[in-house]
This record gives structure tokens, sequence and C-alpha cells, in this order.
């Protein structure tokens, strides 16, 4: 079991500190951020592992524009929900407009064409769950690449809190309450490669060949034929 | 990281007081857009925007992989490397772009939205989920010390409904970054009419290697021979 095909799921509404409508706007760790389900320390590979991250998604978007009156209200709002999100009339759109960011070390992966580092990949690109009203336009191609002793992290920041629905009511989230499950996710899918498959890994970033599962296997086999 | 998967969101939302931001924030409300008018996603002055024209360095090479925007507003997307428009019509005049029906952000976005504050009428979102007709292939190359703007011009006003409500639209771009080492392959692959992609850019970079192996081995056999010779 030395490559294996490993996922992330992230729900800002489960553990024992959901996130709050305070927390727009700010850049949130999906691993130790301190908001919904988090790990027990930062990711990050050892001198034997090898990470190779092939897709993220987070919740979608929905733009519509303001003061669409919304069928199917939630109990006390005069708007509600559209394909599964809630809309904020006053910012026009449904959804929590969540970005999600890699950040390898302290280098952020995603940038605008003027360098400057920014938000990530919208969830209306790369959606997540993936639904017929959302599709993905984002393939994370080329993969990323967490090399050995490298520390990585995920990062998620939300604008629109009011498209998050509240934990007891369902309602959108004022300032004391907490967010419900399955209003904001993020998911990460990657391969960790470990042992002789994380040397093989190497060697094949120092090759130029894209490293996935098909070509460390390819490498071992070369390695066989030539003994 | 030389070769970097790269995307760009643009959306009229800009806090209030402001047609644009640099940087999005809670309490980003939509902008008005108007009917036939062209706006740089970059530098356009609404909505978000960068600090400066979009531009490639000396040492980088963009390959604009995907553009799309919202179906609603009948938007259309259009790509301009420096002063020159990628899409035209047939018979080489200008033309919008890419209509965000054949091509919409997202996928399975509805066609329309019809927005109406007034009398608490229920707004129509259409059903309908827009599946996309295009796909930008061949990819759009931006050379190094070129600069690209994106273009998106709404066909109908985004003031729309009774009380005057502002729609809400994206666009989008999906783009490959080659810095460096690779920019410089990626130059190459230009030369040799090979498409630039990152498995392109690999392969280019095996086959120099084994070259390198290849002569390095040679020069030992003859040196092994000339040894030998004495």
């Amino acid at each position: 079991m030395s490559m294996r095909s490993q996922v992330y799921e992230w729900d800002a509404g489960r553990g024992t500190n959901q996130v709050q409508a305070a927390e727009a706007g700010q850049r949130i760790s999906i691993f130790i951020g301190g908001f919904g389900n988090n790990i027990t320390k930062p990711a990050e590979t050892t001198a034997t592992e090898f990470v190779v991250i092939e897709d993220i998604a987070v919740t979608p978007t929905l733009s519509i524009g303001t003061d669409a009156k919304i069928g199917g209200a939630v109990t006390g709002l005069a708007n509600g929900e559209v394909r599964g999100l809630l809309y904020n009339s006053v910012q026009g759109v449904a959804g929590p407009r969540a970005y999600t960011q890699v950040r390898i070390n302290t280098t952020d992966y995603f940038l605008n064409p003027d360098n400057v580092p920014n938000d990530g990949i919208p969830g209306t690109a790369s959606p997540y769950p993936r639904s017929i009203n959302f599709q993905p336009s984002f393939n994370l191609y080329p993969d990323v690449y967490v090399l050995p002793g490298q520390v990585w992290d995920v990062i998620v920041t939300f604008y629109n809190a009011l498209g998050l629905g509240d934990a007891a009511t369902g309602a959108p989230l004022a300032s004391t309450q907490v967010v419900a499950t399955n209003q904001l996710q993020c998911f990460v899918k990657y391969t960790l490669y470990d042992g002789p498959d994380a040397l093989i890994a190497n060697k094949l970033l120092e090759m130029g060949i894209s490293i996935n599962p098909g070509n460390v296997d390819w490498y071992k086999r070369s390695l066989l034929a030539s003994q | 990281m030389s070769m970097r998967s790269q995307v760009y969101e643009w959306s009229n939302l800009a806090p209030e007081g402001q047609e644009f931001t640099l940087r999005r924030t809670t309490a980003d409300l939509p902008k008005a857009l108007t009917a036939n008018r062209e706006y740089d996603l970059f530098i356009g002055g609404v909505g978000l925007n960068i600090t400066k024209p979009a531009e490639t360095t000396a040492t980088q090479f963009i390959v604009i992989e995907d553009i799309a925007c919202s179906p609603t507003l009948n938007g259309a997307v259009q790509i301009r490397i420096n002063t020159t428009d990628y899409f035209q019509n047939p018979d080489v005049t200008d033309m919008v772009g890419i209509p965000g029906l054949a091509s919409p952000y997202p996928r399975g976005a509805p066609s329309t939205v019809t927005l109406d504050g007034a009398g608490g009428v229920d707004s129509l979102v259409d059903t309908d989920n827009i599946l996309k007709s295009f796909d930008l292939y061949p990819d759009v190359y931006v050379l190094p010390g070129q600069t690209f703007q994106i273009l998106y011009t709404p066909l109908s006003s985004s003031t729309l409904g009774a009380a005057g409500s502002t729609a809400v639209v994206s666009a989008f771009i999906k783009y490959t970054l080659y810095d460096g080492p690779d920019a410089l392959i990626a130059n190459k692959l230009l030369e040799l009419g090979v498409t630039i992609n990152p498995n392109n850019v690999d392969w280019y970079k095996r086959s120099l290697i084994e070259q390198q192996q290849r002569s390095a081995a040679a020069s030992a056999a003859a040196m092994a021979a000339t040894n030998g010779g004495v």
C-alpha cells in the first residue's frame, strides 16, 4: 500500500466549533483552521512521502441578481432556496461565494494575472458536490506536487454568510448563529506515495515525467526489465 | 512549480460606493452594466479587477484553455491579444465573442433569470441547465511580452424587473502559466509546431535528458576507445 488514493472532506458545520457569519472574508485552513472538522497537526510530508494533489473543490454559488423573489422560502425569510443554495437578495447571489486555495509552505498556488495571490478556485468552477446544476469548468492539471518535507494547506474563503443556513433554523446565518452541515464544504483528492514509491516519484520528477500511479508502475517495470 | 493551472473569476460585484475592487469583500453589491459595452475583466473599472493589465513577462508563456460567462443578459466573452480580437465574424469584422449560452459559467446555469422586487411576485429562475457547446481548442497562446484582455459584453442591460433590480453575472478564464525554463520550452515547442500543453513540455524535457545521456555515453565510449588504443 505505498501508493494510496486519499480524500479529505471539510464541512464548516461539523466538529465542536462551527463557522459563524463573522468568519466571512477570513481565510480558513480546512486542516487546522479551528472551524469545522480538523486534523491534529498541519498537513506535511515526511522525508519518505510524496503527495500529488489531483483535485480540489468547494461549495458552488449561483449568480442571480438583487431583489429576486425566490419561492420555497425558508421559515422567516422573504427569499428561500434556489438550486439547493440559500439566496441573498442584497448581494444577488445564492450560495456562499466560496473559493479554495492551495498553499505549499508559505506560497499560494493560484495567482491573478498580475502575479498577486488570489482567493483560489471558485466553487462555481470546481463545485462540491457536483450536480446537474453545477458541473466543473476547472480541472487541476497539471497536478500540484508536495515534495518530501513540505507543509501544505488548503484554504477556504467565503464572502456571503447570508448564503449559508443556520444549524438550528435553516435561516441565513446571523452573527451569533453557527452554520448547518452540508452548507459550506471543501473536498481534496490526492495520492500519497510512501517509501520506495516516494523515491520513484522523486526520480520521475527529476526526469520531467508526470507523477501518477501508471508512471510509477512503468518505472518499476523498467527497473525490473533492466536487471 | 513552473507550470501552473490558474483561473480568474470576474463578477460585477464591488463594495458600495466603488465601481471596482481589487479584493472581494463581504459587503460587495452588484454594479450596473450597460448593454453592448465591452468590460475588461482585468482593468475594466467594474467589479473585481487586478492591479495592472494582464501581460506576460519575458520569462512567461500563457496558454488560455477555457473562457466562459453567465448565460444571462445574452453575455459573450472575447479574447484580445495586444490589440487583436481572437474571435471574428466570417467577414473578418468584429464580434462580441463566445456567447455564454455556448460556454456557460457555471456549467448547468439557467439561461435566464427574472428579477422582480415589486409586489412579492416570485421571480423565475429557469429550470433549464445550459451545458457547453463550445470548447476552446486549439488553445490561445499569449507569447512572452504580450498583453491580453478578456472582454465581457452583455447584449442587454443588467437592470431588470419593475423595481430596477441589478443582475449579477460572472465570467471565468482558465489558463496555464509556464514560467522560467518551462516558458523557454513552450517557445521551443511553438517553433517546432507542437501543441503546448504540460504533457508535451514534459516530453521535451525527457527528450533533452535522453539526448544528454546518449552523448555522455558516446563520449565515455570514445574516451575508453582512445585509452585502449594507447
